[in-house]
């Protein structure tokens, strides 16, 4: 372990590789060390490469901390919410178990308060973010297509879109009849072998339990050869138990490492890079630091699934299960709706034999007479569409830390406390309509819909807001914590609004955009 | 309990058909069931004998109809358990080599892993995009 290191960052996920990448290759004299509670995932020794592959969705690829208990998972309260956590820790972070669905937020994202009247807006433009976004696309990988009219004017995607199946086929030509917005998704997915290291995508499917050929990119792929060559240092299964701090600044972390030795690691700045969730637990380990505003206006992604089930075999089981067409014709506010804000419609494949029985993101098949034709009726012939929703920051919401309640490592326990707030419930129910509208003019010749999916809780947003006021706000534009200038704050805890899309494109942006700010300002002291 | 309960309780969750679809409990998935509870749940042994426990005494005599009417009376006043037990047998059967060979046979998907072998799929095809290019920005401008 490098010894007296400047930098400490919490978490080697997403945004703490990403970030510990640019500081290093900005300030190669600093001493940057990463603490990542769990270990090294072998992609290519995946499960998708045994008879079994489907069982470990169930045990140590599970979405749900809670369910999946390995050895670096810490219990989290969710009796108080119907969205369960989803989050995984390892080397990677929660990119070891994701889609790779890559868009970016849209300007409008970043203007909320003044566009709708509602939230508030970002202290971060999206202006801003873009040069950070393209950065991040080459380092991932990116597969998708210029000229979205969804978005503003992009850089060409490192790779083309990934290929079609059927049903997505399906799907394209019904937008097109209905005069919808669609586009291939984008997605952090190598779909050419044009990288040393990484094979293209082969289509098998289940991107969620890792990529064998590194197709898929994950945090770890991506960035971590790349921070340890530019001098950063990764120790695993160090998990940090507390902020020290001393006289407004933090000082150092205590950790507790596998063999349950405790240890005090000092630092000159201390970064945050786990999830909301673990963020609020850490800060409340801090002494003599409040803010009414930690954990209030938790946002989640809340997603209804529709799918639709054709006559036709589509083979939907093989292709990126979620990354296949998207459509933002919903996107906007609409002053024609009943709601503020708007959703995505994204489309997920089918999934394999065990999968559809137990109904995957859709519904588990009926036990008893009948099931095998159900089985027959479902398997390779469904496509589903999520409706993504816009969660606004709503103070009821709320993530909150129980001290006097501690799990394995010796730490407080979460509580999620969370409820669909009216607009949500409005938008959800209006996009379910639009969903099931798209699925039958594609042809299927029967629905199931899912309103709200459980094991869904992947985006946990906002509850460390960044703000352009201390009094409205837990950090600055730059992640940094109100009262406590060395302690920054780079999860997506610091998530002024949601959005309706996937979070992890404009979240490394702004880590990337958090290094080189840290970097500058430390070069002024 | 003896087996010939756990494979009737099987049985009725699958059924199979006449279509060449074997039922669960005839197909031997006995042993993968106990191994799956264990490895799949945290107390799955203690959820499998919770729902032989809720089965009436003579269910093993009983006709098929009645036996499923006592597995739906089971799955409402336990179920957590039921929930379990379902899961673990949904799990050994689309695991098991002879029904994914039987799976193979009615659909063309083989009965091998995703990996490494992956699937084919057709180019992009960017001339589908035309109306949506013709239709021009729809995202919001900003101040
Ligand atoms: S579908 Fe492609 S990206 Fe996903 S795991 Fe398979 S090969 Fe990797």
């Amino acid at each position: 372990m490098v010894q007296s290191p400047d930098i400490v960052i919490v978490g080697a996920g997403a945004t703490g590789l990403s970030f510990a990448w640019r500081l290093a290759k900005q300030r190669p004299d600093l001493k940057i060390l990463v603490l990542e509670r769990g270990g090294h995932i072998d992609q290519r020794q995946g499960p998708s490469l045994s008879d079994d592959w489907e069982l470990a969705l169930q045990r140590e690829f599970h979405a749900n901390p809670n369910i999946r208990r390995n050895s670096a998972d810490y219990p989290v309260d969710e009796t108080a919410t119907p969205i369960k956590p989803a989050f995984f820790n390892a080397v990677g972070g929660s990119t070891i178990r994701w889609g790779a669905h890559f868009p970016r937020f849209r300007p409008s994202d970043f203007k909320v308060h003044s566009l709708d009247g509602v939230a508030a807006d970002w202290p971060v433009s999206y202006k801003t973010l873009v040069p950070y976004m393209d950065i991040n696309d080459s380092i991932m990988g990116v597969s998708g297509l210029a000229g979205d009219p969804g978005n503003p004017p992009r850089a060409e995607r490192p790779h083309p879109p990934l290929g079609s199946c059927a049903g997505s086929l399906r799907l394209a030509k019904a937008a097109n009849r209905l005069g919808w917005h669609w586009w291939p998704a984008d997605a952090a997915i190598n779909s050419t072998d044009a990288e040393p290291g990484r094979d293209g995508c082969n289509n098998c499917g289940p991107c969620g339990m890792g990529c064998p050929r590194h197709a898929r990119a994950s945090a770890d792929i991506a960035y971590l050869a790349r921070a340890q060559e530019a001098g950063v240092t990764l120790s695993t299964h160090n998990v940090v138990r507390k902020i020290i701090t001393k006289g407004g600044a933090a000082t150092g972390v205590e950790t507790i490492n596998s063999d349950g030795r405790t240890e005090e690691i000092s630092c000159k700045e201390l970064v945050l890079a786990g999830n909301a969730i673990s963020t609020n637990i850490l800060l409340t380990t801090m002494s003599n630091w409040e803010n009414p505003l930690l954990g209030k206006g938790l946002m989640l992604h809340p997603t209804a699934i529709v799918t639709g089930f054709f006559a036709e075999d589509l083979k939907s089981y093989s292709g990126p299960f979620a990354t296949s067409i998207i459509s933002q014709e919903f996107y906007e506010t609409d002053p024609k709706r009943k709601f503020l804000r708007g959703f995505q419609l994204q489309a997920l494949r089918g999934q394999g034999p065990l999968s559809t029985a137990l109904g995957g993101y859709g519904q588990r098949l009926n036990w008893g007479g009948g099931h095998a034709s159900a089985f027959a009726n479902a398997f390779g012939k469904s496509m589903s569409l999520t409706v993504t929703c816009e969660d606004l920051p709503e103070p009821e919401n709320r993530i909150e830390v129980d001290t006097k309640r501690q799990d394995q490592f010796g730490m407080p326990i979460a509580k999620m406390c969370y409820r669909l707030g009216a607009n949500t419930r409005q938008i959800r129910d209006y996009g379910v309509e639009r969903a099931s509208e798209w699925l039958r003019t594609a042809g299927a010749e029967r629905l199931t819909v899912t309103p709200l999916s459980v094991q869904a809780g992947f985006h946990i947003m906002g509850t460390a807001t960044m703000g352009s006021e201390a009094r409205s706000s837990v950090t600055g534009h730059d992640g940094r914590v109100h009262g406590i200038d060395n302690l920054t704050v780079i999860d997506a805890s610091v998530f002024v609004t949601a959005s309706p899309v996937n979070p992890t494109s404009t979240l490394q942006a702004l880590a990337l955009r958090a290094a080189d700010l840290m970097g500058r300002r430390l070069a002024q002291t | 309990m003896p087996d010939e309960t756990i494979i009737a309780v099987l049985d009725c969750l699958i059924p199979g058909d006449a279509t060449g679809w074997p039922a669960a409990g005839q197909h031997g998935l006995v042993p993968r069931l106990h191994e799956l509870l264990e490895l799949l749940s945290a107390d799955g042994p203690a959820q499998l004998q919770t729902v032989l426990s809720h089965l009436p005494e003579d269910f093993l005599t009983l006709p098929t109809d009645q036996q499923t009417i006592s597995l739906q009376t089971v799955e409402s006043t336990a179920p957590d358990a039921f929930d379990t037990v379902l899961k673990a047998c949904y799990s050994a059967y689309y695991t098991d080599p002879g029904i994914r060979r039987i799976i193979e046979q009615k659909t063309g998907y083989e009965a091998r892993p995703p990996q490494p072998l992956g699937y084919e799929m057709e180019p992009f095809d960017e001339s589908l995009l035309e109306p949506v290019r013709a239709r021009g920005p729809i995202w919001r401008k900003v101040p």
